[in-house]
Parts: structure tokens; sequence; C-alpha cells
């Protein structure tokens, strides 16, 4: 019996090590740390699923990985822009003849309504796209031509424009076939009030969406893009197809945000680094985005890795950085804010936690955005001497006892006097943070300042961020090179809500306010710059530095464009240069 | 030996019955303070399928405000905007003193409690699947893998015990190794499997879960050697140690030296005479598996890419998704006191004096 058994498992090891891939058709196979969880169109909990998402759907406008701008996708061209009054902006798109759905039927201006209708629907779960795209008040059809319209947008900021392209459009023949929603104007649901008595129309809908579970059946309608999901192991794999015939292969020359090159896209989910470097070693995966640093520096120093693989590094938008709480009487002084700001030492933090790679930042604004980076502004380096001199000028003393030192303010008459020490916050379990947080509390000590760290639990951290329980924390703040609305983190309105630090002057909320209003970039590049120096005077953050985005990827692989914009790479753009032999 | 006629198995029956009842009390009360404790607590952003504003900034239009009615209507969808429980004590006004409040059936507590016992453990905030589904799916990755670690672990766990007490030249260092194995964390365990076992750079003889799929079978099988030998060899020590332990005890007692006197051989008097009663010590750690069984294994799911029930509730807890978390939470519970009833009845099956 114990023989049988153990030839049987021999067999089975067997069969399973010797299984050999075709040459014909290789896939792609890219790896993801997560799984997208909802193939919802309305739903992107992560950026797993917003990927996925860009293979079955287009948008009107994509961003072109090759130039890092938007281009047009569904949309034949850029929008023509217009402005009317001082509040509106009328955006024109002209969608491409050749695009169609899934069966042949042509993507229309009645399909972009019906999405941005349902976007608004009560009883969805679209509550994103409400808040983000809310601004398109309107779409006025051309009646003589049914692929142009117009959106007639609150607002007249540059990145309007791109925002109004830049949502996945779903066929309103697979959703609302009896095009029930074609009588509600946009502007009115959009208006629509939550408590608002329910309309049985929009009930239904929402009923009918909900049936389609398209979170996990995203075939259940036709799509516009080139892949269709095959395969969906949750939180193991995702296998998509490309379409034998989509719409934009006879499009000459093909654009680059039309690209899709692989016969097949794998992605596959391996949370865990160590085995997503030996998955990427072994040939299970091809690609692997956002490789942790370490794991990154132990690839390339590895001979046989660096013979199969290639590696590349570009600046992401990923900003790390501190903030202050300036409710708390002790940090609600710029002069102590700027003073703790100096014992900060990026240049070396970059070094100890990214490798060298990624780059320190004077502001919140990417240092690659030449028109918008204040550059006059030097850059923060670790200075305790005048750390020193700023918290004098704030008012504080230094004091010493036989065992201790510690800096001391007088906040108010007969009062006590009230002492510097300081709890800083940071997610448990990121290295990067806790070399920075005992880097921060070392250059602290040596000035007599008390530091405690608090490394805290994923989802008590945000809890405790929201509750003001903190003196400083440490995290990571997504940025993109397009939007630049500083509002949900800075602004007074959003205090106890997205802004974590309390700050908010009138004069911050105005700057803050008037730079998504520009209406030309170098006024917008103007109230910028001035922001950066005005955030530096306050200093109610202290941005550090900006992640490197680090990409492994198989040398026989090329198109990968990596960048720093998510995911970090054009899947759908990548090919093989040369015939893939097959791999045991 | 009579047990009073015919009344001993209504009696059994009424303690099983008993202890159903006990059971079926006590995982209604573990499941409604863990979903009390969760719904406490403040959802995230995540959970409610928003981005979180500190983590990205927003898109040019998107106005202070906006945010917040987008989690506001989020929360009215998922049903959070009502009262947590039948009664509760609202944050008094200025001048007001603070009082409770009867909610009444308009609140979380009773919605949750109703599709409970409709069979409904609810949706996921994540993906708005139907959280038995979610549960279901990764049972079936988990179970097969763990049952079968299960029932290898006790089986190599029993034939080493057994081979152990008959005192062999090589029982030191066995136990030696045995004790060393336990020591070793099981993440430490998993990574050296991994790394000697399935690695270009060492021996790379094995073939990982990512190279295939549950309709891949064999080579779905093949992967989940490693895993199977990882959780083999972290349940075996502990089960081993303890049940050799109580093997030596028993060979020692007056019936097992009467046995060998009678010229019984050691492996004789250990199967036929003491295994069973060294069993008894060793059976809460052997019923022990049963919760495990269905918990999953976080650190080898992770470790080696196993979408099961460990990373499933790992992930749900991480992103706080409470109809998951609880969903777990009330399964693994049920079959830790299923494990708990299998350990009476082991134990008196064992040793008909145990009452």
């Amino acid at each position: 019996m114990v023989k049988l058994l153990l030839v049987s498992l021999l067999i089975v090891l067997l069969v399973s090590c010797s299984k050999r891939r075709t040459v014909e058709g290789q896939p792609v196979r890219i790896l993801w740390t997560r799984d997208p969880e909802s193939l919802d169109p309305l739903v992107t909990p992560n950026q797993s699923a917003i990927d996925a998402n860009n293979l079955l759907h287009l948008c009107l406008l994509s961003v072109d990985y090759s130039t890092k701008r938007y281009a047009p996708a569904l949309a034949d061209s850029l929008p023509k822009v217009q402005f009317a009054g001082d509040s509106l902006t009328l955006v024109t798109y002209h969608l491409r003849p050749t695009a169609t759905w899934d069966g042949g039927r042509p993507v229309l201006a009645r399909d972009v309504a019906f999405t941005l209708k349902l976007m608004q629907v009560p009883g969805l779960p679209n509550e994103a796209n409400k808040a983000q795209f809310g601004f398109i008040r309107d779409i006025r059809f051309d009646p003589t031509d049914p692929r142009r319209f117009t959106l007639v947008c609150n607002g007249q900021a540059p990145g309007l424009v791109q925002e109004s392209g830049d949502f996945l459009i779903l066929p309103e023949a697979a959703l609302d076939p009896k095009g029930s929603l074609r009588p509600y104007q946009l502007g009115a649901l959009n208006d629509r009030a939550a408590t608002a008595p329910a309309d049985s129309i929009l009930v239904k809908l929402a009923r009918r969406y909900a049936r389609a579970n398209l979170a996990l059946y995203p075939g259940r309608i036709p799509g516009s893009g080139p892949y269709q999901l095959v395969r969906w192991d949750k939180d193991h794999l995702l296998r998509f197809q490309r379409k034998p015939h989509w719409w934009a292969d006879a499009l000459r020359p093909a654009p680059p945000v039309l690209e899709a090159q692989p016969s097949e896209l794998d992605f596959v989910i391996i949370p865990n680094e160590a085995s997503a470097a030996l998955a990427l070693r072994r040939g299970s995966v091809n690609v692997y985005p956002q490789v942790p640093v370490r794991e990154f520096r132990r690839l390339q120093a590895s001979a046989a890795a660096r013979q199969q693989l290639a590696f590349y590094t570009s600046l992401s938008y990923d900003l790390v950085y501190a903030g202050f709480n300036t409710r708390r009487p002790a940090l609600s002084n710029r002069l102590t804010r700027q003073a703790l700001g100096f014992l900060f030492d990026p240049k070396a933090l970059l070094l100890a936690t990214q490798a060298g790679l990624g780059q320190c930042t004077v502001g919140l604004v990417h240092p690659t955005d030449t028109r918008n980076y204040a550059d006059s502004l030097p850059p923060l380096a670790l200075d305790p001497a005048r750390a020193v001199a700023l918290l004098r000028q704030a008012g504080w003393h230094r004091e010493s006892t036989a065992s201790d030192t510690f800096w001391t303010r007088q906040l108010a008459p007969k009062t006590p006097p009230q002492r510097l020490t300081l709890l800083v916050r940071y997610r448990a379990g990121e290295t990067a943070f806790e070399t920075i947080g005992l880097q921060f509390r070392a250059a602290a000590a040596r000035l007599g300042i008390a530091v405690e760290l608090r490394p805290t639990e994923n989802a008590s951290f945000s809890s405790a961020l929201q509750a003001g329980d903190f003196d400083v924390y440490l995290r990571l703040l997504k940025g993109n090179p397009f939007y630049f609305n500083f509002a949900p983190i800075l602004h007074s309105k959003t205090v106890g809500a997205g802004n974590l630090t309390g700050f908010g002057t009138p004069a911050s909320d105005r700057l803050i306010e008037a730079i998504p209003l520009a209406n030309t970039l170098d006024s917008r590049a103007r109230l910028l710059r001035k922001f950066q120096r005005l955030m530096r005077e306050e200093m109610p953050l202290v941005p550090l530095f900006f992640r490197p985005n680090c990409l492994a990827a198989d040398r026989r692989l090329v198109h990968l464009y990596p960048g720093g914009l998510k995911p970090g790479y054009a899947a759908a753009a990548i090919k093989w240069t040369t015939p893939v032999v097959a791999v045991p | 030996m009579d047990h009073a006629g015919g009344r001993r198995p209504v009696a059994v029956g009424n303690g099983i019955f008993r202890r159903a009842g006990r059971a079926a009390l006590a995982v209604w009360a573990l499941a409604s303070l863990l979903f009390l404790l969760s719904r406490w607590a403040p959802t995230s952003d995540a959970a409610l399928g928003l981005t979180e504003p500190t983590e990205m900034q927003a898109t040019a239009a998107e106005t202070p405000g906006a945010h917040q009615l987008a989690q506001r209507a989020a929360r009215q969808r998922l049903g959070l905007d009502v009262p947590l429980f039948y009664f509760s004590r609202p944050v008094a006004g200025p001048g007001q003193r603070p009082g409770w409040h009867w909610n009444g059936p308009r609140n979380q507590y009773h919605r949750w409690l109703g599709a409970l016992l409709r069979g409904d453990l609810g949706t996921s905030f994540r993906d708005g699947q139907p959280v038995a589904a979610r549960l279901a799916t990764a049972l079936l990755y988990t179970l097969p893998l763990t049952g079968t670690a299960a029932v290898l672990a006790l089986a190599v766990a029993l034939a080493l015990a057994a081979g152990l007490a008959r005192g062999p030249w090589w029982r030191r260092p066995a136990l030696a190794a045995l004790a060393g194995l336990q020591a070793l964390p099981l993440f430490v365990l998993a990574t050296g499997l991994l790394l000697l076992l399935a690695n270009p750079d060492a021996l790379n003889w094995f073939p990982t879960y990512e190279q295939a799929g549950a309709e891949d079978g064999l080579v779905a099988l093949g992967a989940c050697l490693l895993p199977l030998a990882c959780l083999v060899l972290g349940a075996v020590p502990e089960l081993a140690l303890q049940l050799e332990a109580s093997l030596a005890h028993e060979m020692r007692a007056d019936y097992a030296v009467t046995a060998r006197a009678k010229g019984l051989s050691v492996r004789r008097v250990v199967r036929r005479h003491a295994l069973r009663n060294a069993l008894l010590p060793v059976l809460p750690l052997v019923v022990d598996l049963l919760p495990a069984l269905v918990a999953g294994a976080v650190v080898v799911e992770t470790i080696f890419s196993l979408p099961g029930m460990g990373r499933l509730l790992a992930e749900a807890a991480a992103t706080r998704d409470y109809p998951v978390l609880v969903g777990g939470v009330l399964l693994v519970g049920a079959a830790r006191l299923l494990a708990l009833l299998l350990a009476d009845a082991g134990a008196r099956w064992l040793d008909p004096r145990v009452s």
C-alpha cells in the first residue's frame, strides 16, 4: 500500500514537472499581488481591477504610455473645447466610426449618455463615479451624427477635458434594451437627493444591473475592448484572450492606445514577494511589476537572473511624506513644524529604504513636472542646528535635569509649561516607514525631544489618523501627473475626513480652490509653485521622496513602456521578440 | 454492567441534544459579539468601494465635500446608516443629558440575524458576492489540502510514536529532530522548502501553484506537494512528541509490563493495549485539527499562492470586509465547537469511564 502510494506520488510529480508549454500562442504572464475582487465597470476597488477592466472596455480617452499623455481611444480625436460663460466648459467628442461592441453593434453617443446616467442611478455601487464625474451636467447629441456629442461640464479647469473622457463606456443595448433611462436628464439624476422617493424605473434598472453580476461575470455584457475574460480562479489566475476580430484591427496606423499584441494575457496572483521573485526566475510569470526594491536589487545581483531578465526603473507618483497634527497645541505653530521638518534626512532615507532609487522632492508636485515643480525651493535636509534655532524662535526652551533633556514652552501665563513630546504613527509591517520613524526619533533624541514610535495595524491606522490620535504620521500619497486637486487632503473643509493634518487657512484654501480652476497651464503653474512655497512655509506635511517603480521582465519581451504611471507598464502592447522555446 | 435497562440511549440522546444546544448558543454568542465589535469600528473607504482621499490626489473636478457625500451614499447602500443594535446611546448635545435610545427592529444586528436564520451570511463589501459562495470556493481549495495533510500527519505521527515506543537506537536523534522541527516557525519552514525545492538557483524539482489551476488536474496536484509537505511537517512534531510521551507512560504501566511478561512483543503491546489508552491525552490535539482544516493555513496559502480560506479571512480582516470575516469566523467557530463535541465523544469511546 505504501509502495503504491509512493509510486503514485512519483507519477504525479513527474507528470506535473514535465508539462511543456506550446510554442504557438505563448501567453504573456503578468504578476499581480492581489485579485481584482470585482470586475464591475462601475467599481474599481484596486489597481488590478482597473487594469482588467481596461482590457474589456474602453474610455473615450486613454493614457498613451509612450508619451504619458491622454490620447483618443473610442473617440476619433482629442475633443474640441469651448468655454461657455464663466463657469461651463463644452467638450465635443466624435466616436470612431469603426468602433463596435462584440456582435457588431456600433458604439454611439447614446451609449456614452447611458453610461453617464448609469453612474448617477441610485442603488448601484457608483458612489465613487458620482463624486468623480458629477461635474458632467448634460450631454447634447448632434442630430446629424449619432457619434457626435457635447458634454456640458461645470468649471473651466484644463484637467476637466481629460477627465471628461476617462470613464469606461458601457453598452446601452445590453443593460437597458428598452432605453428606460433616455427620458431622464443627466443633471436631474445628478441632483437627485438621497432622500428622494424611489423611482420604479430606476429601481428596476438597478435590479437588472445587480442581477447581471458583472463583478463576477463581466462577459455578460459586450465590451469594446480587445480582450475577453476566459478564466478567473479567484485569488489565483485571470486569463484574457484576444478577440480574433476586434474593430480596432482595421485602423491604420494602429494608435498606440489601441494596441493589443498578446494573444493571451494571464494575470497570476502571488501575494508573497519571495514567491513572486521565484516565479519570475522559474518563468512561471514573465512580468513582475512594482517589485519591492530589496527583491529588485537581489534579482539584479544574480548573474543567472541578469541573463534571463531585463530590469527597468522609473520614478513613480507615490510620495512618501510625514504629516503633522496641527490641531495639537505643540504643533499648531508653523515654526515648530518647520523645526521638526529639519529633523528628517530625505537623502539618507531614500538610500536606506529605496536603495537610492526614487527621488527627493521639495513639494507635492512630481520633480519631473518641470512646468509646475517649485525648483526654486531648496531641498529639505537634516539640519539640527536650524531646528534648534527655529524651536527657540517658536518659544521653546531646552531644559536639562541630571538624567534628561527636554523642551518646554509656556502656552499661557500661570499654566504649567508644555513639554515637546511626539507620537509617530505609521502602518505596522512597513519597513520603509519604520526606518523613517527610527531616523526621525534618533535625530530628535539628539536634541532632547522624546519621540514614541507606534506602528499601527492597517485598519486601525486610518481610524487613529481620522480621530486625530497622533502627532506625526508617515504615509504614502498616490498621485498622478494629470490632476492637481489638493482639497481632499489639505482644505479646511475636509478636516476630519481626508485632511488628517487639520491644516487650513483662508489663504491656503483659496489657493487650493484656485488651482483646479486655473484656465491656462501657465496660470496653473504659477499657482502650483506658489502653493508649494506656502506648504514649505506652513509645513503641515513634509514631502520626503517619490518612490521608484521597479519592473523586472523576461528579456524577450519588448514594448513594455515602463513608467511611473500605474500599473507601470502597458500590458496590451507587450510583444515577444524571438520565438519562444518550450519551457519545462 | 447493566445501564438501567432502556434508559441509557435516551440519556445519551438527551446529553447530545443538550451539548448541541449549548454549542449552537455559543456559536450564536460568538458570531453576535464579532458582528457587533466589527461593525462598531468605522468602515474603511476600501470596504465602501471608495478610494481613500489620503491615498489618491483627487481629480480636478472633485469638490471638498464630494468624498463625504460618496461615503454617506455607500454606507446607505450597504445598510450601514441604520443604528447598530436595538438600543444606542446617542452623543448628547450641549445642555442635554446623555440617555439610551430604543431603535426597534430597524437596526443592523436585527437584519443580520434575520438573514442568518434564513441561511444568508450576507454579501462581501469588496466584491458584492454572497459570503457563502466565497467561503465555499475557498473551502474547495483548503479542505482537500488541509484534510490530506491532517490524515497524513496523523498517520505519520502514529507510526513514528509507535516506532519510538519500541526504543530503537534512533530514538534520541529523532526526538531531537522533532523538537527542532516543532520550534521552527511555519513561515520559515514554508519559505525554506520553497527556496530549496522550487528554486532555479537550488533544486527546481517541484512545480508551484501559480503554474497551475484547479482545472489543470495533475499539475495542480503536483503543485500541492510542497504545501502539503509543509503542513504535514508543521503538524507532525507536536502530535508525535505528545503521543510518544503518552505511549512511553503507558508502556510503564502495570498492564503493559504484565503483557510483556507474558511474552507479547513490544509491537503487539503497543498496538493491542497501550495505543488506545495513549490516544486519550492526545485527543484534544487531534480534534483541534478540525477547525484548522476549515480555517486553512494563512502562512502556507500566502507563500505558496493558494487561494484558500486562510488567505480569504486574512485579506477580509485587513480590508475590513466584515461580512466575509464574520461568516468565516462563524464557520471556524462552528467547526471548533463540533471538534469539542467530537473530543467528548472520542474520549468516551476511548475510555468508557469518562462521564
